[in-house]
């Protein structure tokens, strides 16, 4: 299918956004309607792989395309992207315990996005129904699956408690899992990627004002990372979407990206003399 | 029973054989005390620290308590312990230190936070 013709909708600051957190919640964006026939689609179909949804062309127009989900694809992985082959619906039987703490099968750790784990609630999902929790920033945490399994409750972990009709968008290696729940019935969560097929630029939503210097890339959480990496790695990432990773360079010590009040542009920032090039 | 407690039993066993007053229940008592340590349970508990000191803050928590594992609660300000100086306070000891060889390399983090397992020994 054709996508080129869809518009991006995120802007910078929102795409750094994305780059510190690995994931993006859009609530609420698929009309009542449409939430009501893929309920009842799963409903008959409840296999775990129901992809004959794809061909299901309410389906593809409103939540596949779906103009602020689209937009935000778009944005992230550039004019031209694929649309889902494969739909997994992750659904489930309440009350349920948690689930594992994990990452996908498949994950690659680094600043390129090629791909983007997407997740379609189409009724919502309330803290009773066990939302999918996810462990913002840890898109850049390497981590075997199968040695998290003795993780319990994070301090740091979110739990995507959302409307009906809410699509989030996330990085393929976040960490994440299914949160307990004490509601009765079934939460249905359907899961699907989207590919890059060109090359990144920043070609999203440009804000004038916005200044690669002086921008605010860090993201921390206490005891998570190492000091200032979050903001190494949400920086290198952002170049790489704008088509500048050949221009990224990092000086260290109190130099760009790294936060800070100061009285003039920060030193070591692309472009400037570093230890590698002077 | 401790098997300190138990090692007392016996040195007072062995005193009442040597004064010729030793009686079978008396050594029965100690056979039970050494059935129960036998069976006794080990608890866990899981603490991922912001980091390897011990009074820093607690930021992922587990727990296997008589056999059931917990997560603690949702709100971490309701987790039982706060730090892992808290656990050791209440009884807990540690097992496991963090494993520092996985902590080396700045350019890549590896797990989340500073880990001790500690435990405690349930009797049965």
């Amino acid at each position: 299918m054709d996508t080129s013709h869809i518009a991006p909708t995120l802007r910078d600051s929102q795409v750094l956004d994305f780059c510190k957190r690995g994931y993006l919640l859009l609530d609420g964006v698929v009309p009542e309607e449409i939430n009501r026939k893929t309920v009842s689609f799963v409903d008959k179909n409840t296999s775990l792989e129901p992809t004959d949804i794809l061909d299901e062309s309410w389906f593809v127009e409103n939540v596949i395309l779906n103009p602020a989900a689209a937009g935000a694809v778009r944005s992230l992985l550039g004019s031209g992207f694929e649309i889902p082959i494969l739909m997994s619906n992750h659904r489930v039987h309440m009350p349920a315990p948690a689930q594992g703490w994990h990452r996908d099968g498949g994950s690659r750790y680094g600043p390129t996005l090629h791909y983007l784990q997407v997740f379609y609630y189409p009724e919502a999902c309330t803290a009773d129904m066990g939302p999918t929790e996810v462990l913002p920033g840890s898109h850049f945490l390497f981590q075997h699956s199968s040695l998290m399994g003795h993780y319990g409750n994070l301090r740091h972990g979110v739990k995507t408690v959302a409307s009906a009709g809410s699509i989030f968008l996330t990085v393929y290696s976040i960490w994440h899992r299914r949160s307990v729940s004490t509601a009765r019935g079934t939460r249905n969560l359907l899961k699907y990627n989207y590919w890059r097929t060109s090359p990144p630029t920043r070609d999203w939503v440009i804000e004038p004002d916005f200044d690669f210097a002086l921008a605010d890339y860090t993201f921390t959480r206490r005891g998570m990372r190492q000091q200032f990496r979050d903001t190494v790695d949400a920086a290198e990432m952002f170049f790489w979407l704008c088509g500048k990773a050949g221009e990224y360079q990092t000086m260290g010590g109190q130099g760009w990206p790294m936060p800070g009040h100061r009285n003039a542009s920060p030193r070591g920032f692309p472009g400037e003399p570093t230890a590698t090039t002077y | 029973m401790s098997l300190e407690a138990i090692a007392t039993k016996l040195d007072q066993g062995i005193a009442e054989l040597r004064a010729g007053t030793l009686q079978e229940s008396t050594l029965a008592a100690i056979r039970e005390e050494l059935r129960s340590a036998c069976n006794a349970r080990q608890d866990l508990l899981y603490l991922q620290a912001a980091g390897t000191a011990l009074d820093t803050q607690v930021i992922g928590m587990r727990m296997v308590t008589d056999g059931e594992l917990s997560d603690g609660a949702d709100d971490p300000d309701d987790w039982p312990y706060q730090t892992v100086l808290d656990a050791i306070r209440d009884g807990w000891r540690i097992i496991e230190f963090p494993n520092l060889a996985l902590l080396l390399d700045e350019s890549r983090t590896y797990a989340y936070g500073a880990e001790f397992v500690l435990e405690k020994i349930r009797s049965a």
